[in-house]
């Protein structure tokens, strides 16, 4: 069991990328993530819960490791004044969803339908060590 | 006779005896009749019955059920001189050295300055992953270094008009000489 549970780790470790910056080069501190959908069954949808699918996570295990990491959306509006123009809405991911790395997340506030299939941002914080 | 009890309270509102009761403790704690021997001591005191009973039961605050507070668990993969990499903040990104962990939980770091211009800094262990590079910190001493160190200095005084509110808001406070030392 203690073996198994080494290599769960490092299957996680292996699928979250920290990139070594060189000098003035950009660092990206978080996990990009498609929103592919609401939760929902064939006919009606949760908008709750969204199920993201977090790039280079393949498998249940990789998932756990992101648990409890938070989300955000980040969308652009064109009113408002310049330091408003961005807007996040944050969320955190709760578990995952099937066998193949998807993770279920909610958010303060639901996400708007406009949103499916755009990319999210899965932070590498809180860390559980 | 008339006891501690009379005058006790189980919760707010509800007394252990009744109203009756109460008074009657009342008035014993404030006679002057209690022992002999206690009236020998009281004569030096002044003997005047108060001036005023409260009329309600006066309200005692219920004891605090907060349990010792414990600092947050130190992950066994960071010890002093360990290399964190920071993950949110204004220093995000940066890889900095572990000094302590401080009395509030929160990780004393450092840059050190002079390499990656992080000063000493409090993070928060969710936010910070604990790479497997050590450095020697055995040099360093970082005992005297407090929480209330980084509070945010609160310039002490009468109430203050707005416009001088603001103007002390944006007063920058020189790194002290011997933060920039370490």
């Amino acid at each position: 069991l203690i073996n198994h549970m080494s290599e769960a780790v490092a299957a996680a470790q292996k699928s979250k990328k920290i990139a070594k910056a060189g000098p003035g080069r950009q660092v990206r501190l978080w996990v990009r993530a498609k929103f592919l959908s609401f939760r929902r069954s064939k006919v009606a949808q949760n908008t709750n819960q969204t199920i993201l699918r977090l790039e280079g996570v393949n498998d249940r295990t990789a998932a756990s490791y992101y648990f409890g990491k938070r989300v955000a959306y980040i969308y652009k509006t064109h009113s408002g004044k310049a330091e408003n123009r961005f807007r996040t809405i944050w969320g955190r991911i709760s578990r995952s969803h099937g066998n193949s790395g998807a993770v279920l997340a909610r958010f303060a506030t639901n996400l708007p339908a406009r949103a499916i299939g755009s990319t999210l941002r899965v932070m590498l914080f809180p860390q559980r060590g | 006779f008339p006891c501690e009890t009379m005058g006790k309270q189980l919760t707010r509102g509800v007394n252990a005896k009744g109203r009756s009761a109460t008074k009657s403790y009342a008035r014993f704690k404030f006679s002057k009749k209690v022992n002999p021997k206690k009236v020998v001591e009281e004569k030096k005191e002044s003997t005047k019955q108060p001036k005023w009973y409260a009329a309600d039961d006066v309200a005692r605050p219920f004891k605090s059920r907060k349990s010792h507070h414990r600092i947050t668990k130190l992950r066994s993969t960071i010890t002093p001189g360990t290399v964190l990499i920071l993950l949110a903040g204004r220093f995000k990104g940066k890889r900095v050295v572990f000094l302590k962990q401080l009395e509030s939980g929160l990780l004393l770091v450092s840059g050190p300055l002079k390499i990656n211009g992080v000063p000493l800094r409090r993070v928060d262990q969710t936010y910070v992953i604990a790479t497997s590079t050590k450095v020697d910190v055995a040099g360093v001493d970082v005992s005297a270094l407090k929480d209330t160190d980084f509070a945010k200095k609160r310039v002490a005084g009468a109430k203050k008009s707005d416009g001088e509110f603001f103007k002390t808001e944006t007063q920058k406070t020189p790194l002290p000489q011997e933060r920039k030392d370490l």
